[in-house]
């Protein structure tokens, strides 16, 4: 029997996910736990109402008070410590060094997106920018979903500013302004896509329930049901993960790669995950191995599963688009699965096509193949080459679907050079392999949530920075 | 049963998969042995809990990992979970002290592993929610 629900009461707490907890900025307080305590700890602290359900006009406002962005900044270092804390325990990766350019990432994004997306904003309006979160209601295989709207807070503005910080570039009362209009992007995309008051899935119980009823039947219409262990379940099971991996690879190890959707309960009483696993990226030159095997932009795969099977006590769709549930393995509980196909990223939903199950190996051995050729290109690639273009899936990828559906990633591409590496950063990619700074200097800050200081109370909301010393 | 060694457990499985251990230093090794054919004679051991390092691997057909850093949230162990291969993670020789340190110097500890478990038959055993563990057979 199943107690999942039992996390959607309002006075439940959650379980706990992990034993260690997070300080932050809230030194001399207690500390603040994982999931939906975690969550509710940080509303109780925060000074401004930012974090509660807001409204249309809160969100069309141009900018946010200085206590919002603190309690946006407190909220977004708690959810990335929540999501993430522990998978910053693996290491390096032996293949690409995710640290390295990561970090040259999150200062990148910081001093370049904010003219990138007040450009944006200025092309297509407040409005305009809610939309663009909204389509995502009514598509499978797009990339306007919640880790790269998540990324655009928490990595572009938290962990950039964390670095910045911490390599003493700036100081916490510089780029006010700046902070405020990658913010306020965040803001209207997660409010225009989940249209509940909330922005994230950590303040929902971790749910992600973004998809219109219509699209929703339409799906799980086309739903193919069996037994688990049968050759279907497995068939599914496979291809899924394969496909999964091919994403993570194609994204450099990161999980802009995939997309979960849910928990949407059914009204048998099982659940469907939505999942979208991006396995062709055409915006970078080495998915050319993709193309060869005629692997597409987009598998979006509906996952029916058996809560009551595997007595589901608590599921999260996390910020990053990550389903976690417990027990752990809820892969054995499939029951049902559906496979769909977006070829390129602007594919109209009417041509979006179904692949039933029964046919997917032939589409796995090109899944098998693209990974292959795709690992062996990688370990030919310089040190050097793997950060620069580990760096541009970051920089580049977490806001690409937002600007190509505003129709102004060319402009950004010509006008604001957005494929060039500031120089700045560029001089910081041989510092942040000294002293540990990628490997542990920043990991600590960003992990322990020491790193993200507040904005003084009394700076102007016009600063920005005029001076470097 | 004695386990030489144990870890996080990626997820439940009565799966209990045994193998040579082999490790795997650097992306050649891992190419050579797909190459081999003999992927599935072994339990990998590796270092990191990253997935792009073991992409073909596990894309082939693996039948049991052990990384000697990550989680189960860790990409790796979100994959070992969809593959449905058991996975131990940040493992550690139950018999030591060591232990793995985010961001430390972990190279001691990663060479006593690599020691006392590479070229040994071993058997996983990833029935526990929270710990995977891993037991010489032979």
């Amino acid at each position: 029997m199943s107690t999942y629900k039992d996390r959607y009461k309002s006075a439940d707490d959650g379980m706990r996910f992990q034993d260690l907890v997070y300080q932050g900025n809230f030194k001399g307080m207690d500390p603040v736990p994982d999931g939906i305590l975690g969550d509710k700890v940080l509303r109780q602290r925060a000074k401004s109402k930012v974090l509660e359900k807001v409204s249309k006009e809160d969100v069309l406002r141009d900018q946010f008070t200085v206590d919002e962005l603190n309690d946006l900044n407190n909220y977004l270092a708690w959810n990335i410590w929540d999501v993430l804390v522990m998978r910053a325990t693996e290491g390096v990766s032996g293949m690409i060094p995710r640290q390295e350019y990561e970090i040259l990432a999150f200062m990148h994004e910081f001093y370049r997106w904010p003219e990138i997306l007040e450009m944006t904003t200025n092309e297509v309006g407040a409005q305009g920018i809610i939309d663009i979160g909204a389509s995502a209601r009514r598509e499978i295989g797009t990339k306007v979903n919640c880790v790269h709207d998540w990324c655009i807070g928490a990595v572009g503005f938290g962990m950039g500013r964390c670095g910045l910080l911490a390599l003493e570039a700036i100081q916490p009362q510089d780029y006010v302004r700046e902070s405020n209009i990658i913010l306020k992007f965040m803001q209207r995309v997660l409010w225009g896509k989940r249209q509940d008051g909330y922005i994230l899935n950590s303040q929902d119980r971790y749910r992600c329930k973004i998809h219109e009823k219509d699209i929703l039947d339409k799906l799980l219409g086309q739903v193919e049901y069996f037994e688990p262990g049968s050759e279907k379940h497995d068939s599914l099971v496979r291809f899924n993960a394969a496909a999964e991996l091919l994403s993570f690879l194609d994204h450099y190890d990161c999980r802009l790669g995939l997309g979960d959707t849910g928990p949407y309960e059914l009204p048998d009483g099982k659940i469907m995950i939505i999942r979208d696993l991006f396995t062709n990226e055409e915006v970078y030159d080495w998915s050319d191995v993709c193309d060869h095997e005629n692997v597409p932009h987009c598998y979006t795969l509906c996952l029916v599963i058996d809560p009551d099977k595997m007595a589901l006590s608590e599921i999260r769709v996390n910020d990053i688009s990550t389903t976690f549930t417990r027990p752990k393995n809820y892969i054995e509980h499939i029951v049902g699965g559906a496979v769909f196909v977006r070829e390129k990223w602007n594919t109209p939903m009417g041509e979006v096509y179904q692949v039933k199950i029964s046919e997917l190996d032939k589409r796995l051995e090109g899944i098998q193949q693209a990974t292959f050729k795709l690992y062996t290109k990688f370990s030919r690639m310089s040190r050097r080459t793997l950060i620069t273009n580990g760096m541009y899936v970051y920089y580049i990828d977490m806001i690409l679907p937002h600007l190509r559906l505003a129709g102004t990633y060319d402009k950004a591409c010509t006008d604001y050079e957005f494929w060039e590496i500031d120089q700045r950063v560029s001089n910081y990619y041989y510092d942040i392999v000294k002293r540990g700074f990628a490997q542990a200097t920043v990991p600590q800050k960003i992990f322990s949530g020491e790193g993200y200081l507040p904005f003084p109370d009394n700076v102007s909301l016009n600063r920005s920075k005029y001076y470097w010393k | 049963m004695s386990y030489v060694a144990e870890g996080y457990n990626s997820f439940e499985t009565k799966k209990t998969p045994s193998g040579i251990v082999k490790y795997l230093p650097d992306p050649k090794s891992v190419i050579a042995l797909i190459q081999s054919g003999k992927l599935k004679e072994h339990i990998l051991l590796v270092q990191g809990g990253t997935t792009t390092f073991l992409a073909p691997a596990l894309s082939m057909g693996s039948i049991g990992v052990i990384t000697m850093s990550g989680a189960p949230e860790s990409h790796l162990g979100i994959l070992s979970r969809e593959f449905q291969m058991p996975c131990v993670m940040t493992a550690y020789l139950t018999d030591s002290d060591s232990r793995y340190v985010t961001g430390g110097n972990n190279n001691a500890h990663f060479a006593a592993i690599i020691k006392a478990l590479e070229g040994k038959k071993v058997q996983l055993h990833c029935e526990d929610r929270e710990t995977g563990r891993i037991a010489i057979i032979s």
